[in-house]
Order: C-alpha cells, then sequence, then structure tokens
C-alpha cells in the first residue's frame, strides 16, 4: 500500500512534468493553431539556458525566470521571421520548426557539450517528505505545486479573462473576431510567447528530475504529442488530463511491470485515437 | 509530367471520365516533353559507373534509393494531400523486414526476401491506417489534418522505440548488422557494383507503376480528394477507401525503398525508422515539390549530395545543415524545386517545338 502510495506520488509529480511540457505547446497549438514542433528542442535549450545561470549568476528561481524570458525572445525572433509569414499554413509550419529543432539541438551540443546534464535541486528544496516509513523528495511536491499553478493561471486566464474570451472566440471564428474590432492578432502572439515561455520555465523546472541531453528534444516532442492527442487540443484541462493519464499509466506501468510499460503510452495513444479521435476533452481547432 | 494536380483545370479532376480520353492528340509532344528526358536521365544513371568512382556510385545508389522514397510518400502527400509524417515507419518496416529475414530467420532468397518484406509492410500500414484516418478527412470520427500529422509523427517514433525494446529479434539500439548481399538466385552474385544496376531496375520498375498509378483513374481520384473531399464524396467516391489505400500504397513502395536500403548499408539502426528518417522523405517532398511527380527524384540527388559533402567536412554541424535545408527550404522555395524545372523545361520545349 505503501509503496503504491509513492508510485502515486510520483506518477503525479511526472504527470505534472508533462503537463508543463504539454502545456505551451497545446496552447500554441490549440490557440495559435500554430503546429511548433520545436516545441521539445525549445524545452531543452530552456533546461540548458537555465542551468548556465544557475551556474554563472544565481539562485534558481532567477534562472526559471531567465530561462522563461530568453526563451520568449526566441519565440518572439521565431515568429517574427518566420512563423508570421506561415500564417494558417499548417504543414509549413511544421516543416520548418521539424528544421529548427534539429538546428537548436545542435546548437546545444555545440555550446554546451554532449554530456548530459543532472541539475542540482535549489537547497531549500532538498530533503524528504517523510510519510510514515516512506521518504518523497521534496522537490517532486514542489513539482506537483508549480504545476498546479500553472494550471490554475491558465484555466484562469482561459475561462476568466478578457483574454480568454477573445482567445476562444478566435478558435471559434477567426474572421468574425478580427472583424468585431478586437486585437486578436496581439492577443494570440502573447499567448505564442507565453507558450514558448513556459516551455524554457519547464525545461529547468523538469532538469533535476528529467535531466537534460542534447538529443532528448526528439523524446520529449513525442511525448507532447502524446499528451495532446491523448487529452485534446483547445483546452488546458484536456492536456492536464492527458498528462495525468500518462503519468500514472506509465509510471505504475514501470512499477509493476517493467518489460511492457515501455509501450503502454503508445497503446493508450492508438486507442484513443481510434475511439475518441478528438481527446479526451477535446475540440475541434479551426 | 505535364499534368500535375496544381495545374489541373479545377473541374477535370473531378471526372475522370472526361480526362481518360483527354490527352491523346498529344501523344508525340509527351513524348518529347516527358518520354525524352526520362530515357536520357535513364541512360545517363545507367552508364555513369564506367565513368566513376565506386564511391559515387553507391551515392547514386543512395540517391536513387531514397528518390524512390520520397516519390513514395509524395504518392499521399502530393496527390492525395495526406500531409504523413511518419512514412519512415515503413522505410523501417521494409529494411527491418528484410533483415530479420535474412540474419533471423535465414531466407537468403532476394525475392523472397523482398515480397515478405513488402506483405509485412502493406500490413502493418493496414493497421496503422485505421487509427490515422479515423482523424483524417470529412465526416464522422474527423478531427483535421493536423491531427493526423501528430499521430503519423507518433508512428515512426513508436516503432523506433519497438525496435529499441525487442531487443532479440531487431538488435536493440544498435541495431541488426552485417547483412549479406542480395542472393538473386541461379547462382549470380551480387556485387556491390552490381547492386548498383539492381537499384536501378527495381527503381525504376517501382517508379513507372507509381506513374502509372498517379495518372489512372485512381491517381485523378486521389487528386479530387486533395482539392475538395466533400465533393469527391458528393460524387459518390468513398473517400476513406480511397484514402486508406494510397496509404497503404505508399507505404509498400516507401518498404521497398527500405528493403533496397538494408540491403545497401548493411547496417540497420533504430534512428532507420525514426522522425529523422521520416524527415529526409519529407525534406525530399517539400524541396522536390509536392506538385511534380520527378520533384523528390531531384531533391534527393542534392540532399545525398549535400550530406555527402556534410560529412567530409562538417561532420559535427550536419543537424544544423540539414535543419537548415528545411528553413531555407520553406522561406526561400516554398513550391519546390520541381516546379521550377517544369518551367524551365516547359520554355525549352515551348522553344524548340513551336
Amino acid at each position: 500500500m505503501g509503496q503504491a502510495l509513492v508510485t502515486g506520488l510520483n506518477g503525479l509529480s511526472y504527470a505534472f512534468i508533462l503537463f508543463l511540457l504539454a502545456a505551451g505547446f497545446s496552447l500554441t497549438f490549440g490557440v495559435m493553431g500554430v503546429l511548433n514542433l520545436t516545441h521539445g528542442a525549445l524545452f531543452v535549450f530552456g533546461a540548458y539556458v537555465g542551468l548556465q545561470a544557475i551556474d554563472s549568476f544565481g539562485p534558481f528561481w532567477l534562472a526559471i525566470i531567465f530561462a522563461a524570458a530568453s526563451l520568449a525572445v526566441i519565440g518572439f525572433l521565431l515568429y517574427y521571421f518566420f512563423l508570421r509569414h506561415l500564417y494558417n499554413k499548417v504543414p509549413e509550419q511544421a516543416v520548418l520548426t521539424i528544421g529548427l529543432s534539429y538546428m537548436v539541438a545542435n546548437v546545444i551540443l555545440w555550446i554546451w557539450g554532449p554530456r548530459a546534464q543532472i541539475a542540482q535541486t535549489p537547497d531549500l528544496l532538498e530533503g524528504a517528505l517523510k510519510v510514515g516509513t516512506l521518504g518523497f523528495p521534496i522537490y517532486r511536491v514542489f513539482i506537483v505545486g508549480v504545476g498546479l499553478l500553472v494550471l490554475g493561471l491558465l484555466w484562469w486566464i482561459q475561462d476568466r479573462t478578457r483574454w480568454g474570451a477573445i482567445i476562444r472566440a478566435g478558435m471559434d471564428n477567426k474572421e468574425m473576431t478580427v472583424a468585431l474590432g478586437v486585437n486578436y492578432g496581439f492577443v494570440s502572439t502573447a499567448v505564442f510567447l507565453l507558450g514558448i515561455a513556459l516551455a524554457g520555465a519547464a525545461g529547468i523546472l523538469g532538469a533535476p528530475i528529467v535531466g537534460a541531453y542534447p538529443s532528448m528534444g526528439d523524446n520529449l516532442l513525442l511525448l507532447t504529442l502524446i499528451v495532446v492527442v491523448v487529452g485534446g487540443t483547445g483546452y488546458i484541462q484536456g492536456t492536464m488530463l492527458g498528462a495525468l493519464v500518462i503519468g500514472l499509466v506509465d509510471t505504475f506501468g514501470k512499477a509493476y511491470v517493467p518489460k511492457t510499460a515501455l509501450f503502454f503510452a503508445y497503446i493508450i495513444f492508438l486507442i484513443i485515437l481510434l475511439v475518441r479521435p478528438s481527446g479526451l476533452i477535446g475540440r475541434k481547432v479551426f | 509530367m505535364s499534368r500535375t494536380p496544381e495545374e489541373l483545370p479545377g473541374d477535370e479532376a473531378y471526372t475522370g471520365d472526361v480526362l481518360a480520353g483527354a490527352p491523346a492528340p498529344r501523344v508525340p509532344r509527351t513524348f518529347l516533353a516527358i518520354g525524352l528526358p526520362v530515357l536520357v536521365i535513364a541512360v545517363i544513371v545507367l552508364v555513369l559507373p564506367l565513368f566513376i568512382p565506386s564511391f559515387v556510385a553507391s551515392l547514386v545508389t543512395k540517391m536513387m534509393i531514397y528518390g524512390l522514397f520520397g516519390v513514395s510518400l509524395n504518392i499521399i502527400w502530393g496527390y492525395a494531400g495526406i500531409p504523413s509524417f511518419g512514412h519512415a515507419a515503413f522505410f523501417g518496416v521494409g529494411a527491418y523486414g528484410a533483415g530479420i529475414l535474412i540474419l533471423k530467420a535465414g531466407i537468403s532468397n532476394f525475392w523472397l526476401n523482398l515480397l515478405l518484406a513488402l506483405i509485412a509492410t502493406a500490413v502493418i500500414a493496414a493497421i496503422l491506417g485505421v487509427p490515422a484516418f479515423r482523424v483524417f478527412g470529412v465526416g464522422a470520427g474527423a478531427v483535421n489534418p493536423i491531427y493526423f500529422l501528430l499521430a503519423t509523427i507518433a508512428f515512426g517514433e513508436i516503432l523506433s522505440r519497438v525496435a529499441i525494446a525487442v531487443r532479440p529479434v531487431t538488435g536493440g539500439s544498435t541495431g541488426l548488422s552485417g547483412i549479406p548481399e542480395p542472393q538473386l538466385g541461379f547462382g549470380f552474385r551480387v556485387t556491390s557494383g552490381r547492386y548498383y544496376y539492381l537499384v536501378f531496375v527495381l527503381v525504376a520498375i517501382c517508379l513507372y507503376i507509381v506513374w502509372r498509378i498517379v495518372n489512372s483513374h485512381y491517381g485523378y481520384a486521389l487528386r479530387g480528394i486533395h482539392d475538395n473531399e466533400k465533393r469527391m464524396q458528393a460524387l459518390g467516391y468513398n473517400t476513406w477507401l480511397y484514402k486508406y489505400t494510397s496509404w497503404i500504397i505508399a507505404a509498400v513502395f516507401g518498404g521497398m525503398a527500405g528493403v533496397l536500403f538494408a540491403y545497401y548499408g548493411n547496417t540497420l539502426m533504430p534512428n532507420n525508422m525514426a522522425m529523422v528518417t521520416s524527415d529526409i522523405a519529407f525534406l525530399l517532398v517539400i524541396m522536390g515539390s509536392a506538385t511534380t511527380f520527378f520533384g523528390p527524384l531531384v531533391a534527393s540527388v542534392i540532399y545525398v549530395g549535400i550530406e555527402y559533402l556534410a560529412s567530409l567536412y562538417l561532420k559535427d554541424r550536419w543537424p544544423l545543415i540539414f535543419g537548415a535545408m528545411f528553413v531555407i527550404t520553406i522561406m526561400v522555395i516554398p513550391q519546390g524545386l520541381g516546379v521550377f524545372i517544369q518551367k524551365l523545361w516547359k520554355k525549352v520545349i515551348g522553344g524548340s517545338a513551336a
């Protein structure tokens, strides 16, 4: 029972890392209809930038902000130089961002070398939480907390703010929204940058648990896609649900049937495609 | 190459009957426009090994294999308008199928091997096609093409993970190595020099078949689906079946390229199924232009050439160059090289024939 509890908590923290990873992708994809396949590579880039920041100047929380900010700048450049010209051309966006993800991965390799990096957890979050006889790393609890915070924030933006309303309106009918005089372009760009910044922050947040190495972007992208397809796009709740399902199933699978667990996420993915192609909670994106 | 999906007058695309008889009076012109360059290129490729060092011949072999790979993706991408990002899944199944049959099952005959590997590819494609096409197109259950794109990206990756996981059969992450030279039977030895010709003949046959397919009634139906699927449905076409079968056809030719690749490189890695390889096919189609039949072949020549040069001078920066090829293609020549060549060729033909 105790073991199951710890596994459950591990699964939960993994699910929230997945959520942080996929939320940015889901945001840019579901809201702007921009398929940003660089997402995995940018996540890794965020991790490296954050680690560099910790090395050179400072505390963990500053590194998170630094990673998010630099990724937002990169996101802006990405938007300004490339994606702006590929509006509504999804296959072209895919081609572009695939190419960019190779370039980002290689630049990471170029700057920081091929060695995998393990981030130190900040002193404050070191140690374990004792539940009876079982210990549980505080950092994982922290990740769950951050994940919940981000979930709440995005949910609030989506459902309760004017921006959220604009975004939802734009998803339903972009032309009509623009025709009503709403500056949809500005809002969607801001949300796009938010999504990319989230990837960067998630990169450094996840680094103490999943580590960072230059070629991990592909793995992360695959995970992101699975989470997004299982959960459905367009709603942040969907992404959360997808992350929970994949995170928990994967962790429990690895704990009890380690050999076959590798395939669980894929099997779920295929079943969802067959039974409910729009995802668990999904809406049609344009 | 005079009739491409883009250039088709809109309405003709939906009625195969009109087109069936249409091009008849232009036969001599078609020969000049298509037959002649094809013949010239074929002869050049055929006599090329006599004049070039063997490592260049090996590069040309790779160009032919990748060319077929690109063309096979173009069946669904360019003609049916289905943006599949996981084409390496089939390349990999073909390659691994052949490799496993030789090394693990001990079937040495090339033709039997080829046949079984292609059947395996078709079966895998048929299985993966069911969930994939749940999300693509119009009608019940369909979400949108982007979901299809996401799903297909995952297919190749998933298969490569499976290949890593089932180590006893696939050799795990180190892959399969030591694939012997193909046994064609009759005691005929296929040395690496002769393999060039084997690839040439098989790729030429495949290209001819693909050419016939995309220019048949069936091929025009695919173009119709590309342009307006709802209208095709209204005309009574079972568009799902057309897309599903074209997916399998594309997969089989992709698998064919995979089998040839397995014998070419003698070594298979899980990467041959993964996103990296899908992206190669993808780059070939985009760079060569999805609207021309021969585009991916042109792109494959350029791609393999650049890959070789990079492996000589900038080995460490290859992914950077590879990525830059995507970016440059999409930002500078989004319609692809094939279109340019086609325009140029038309000018040449127009000038001389008029």
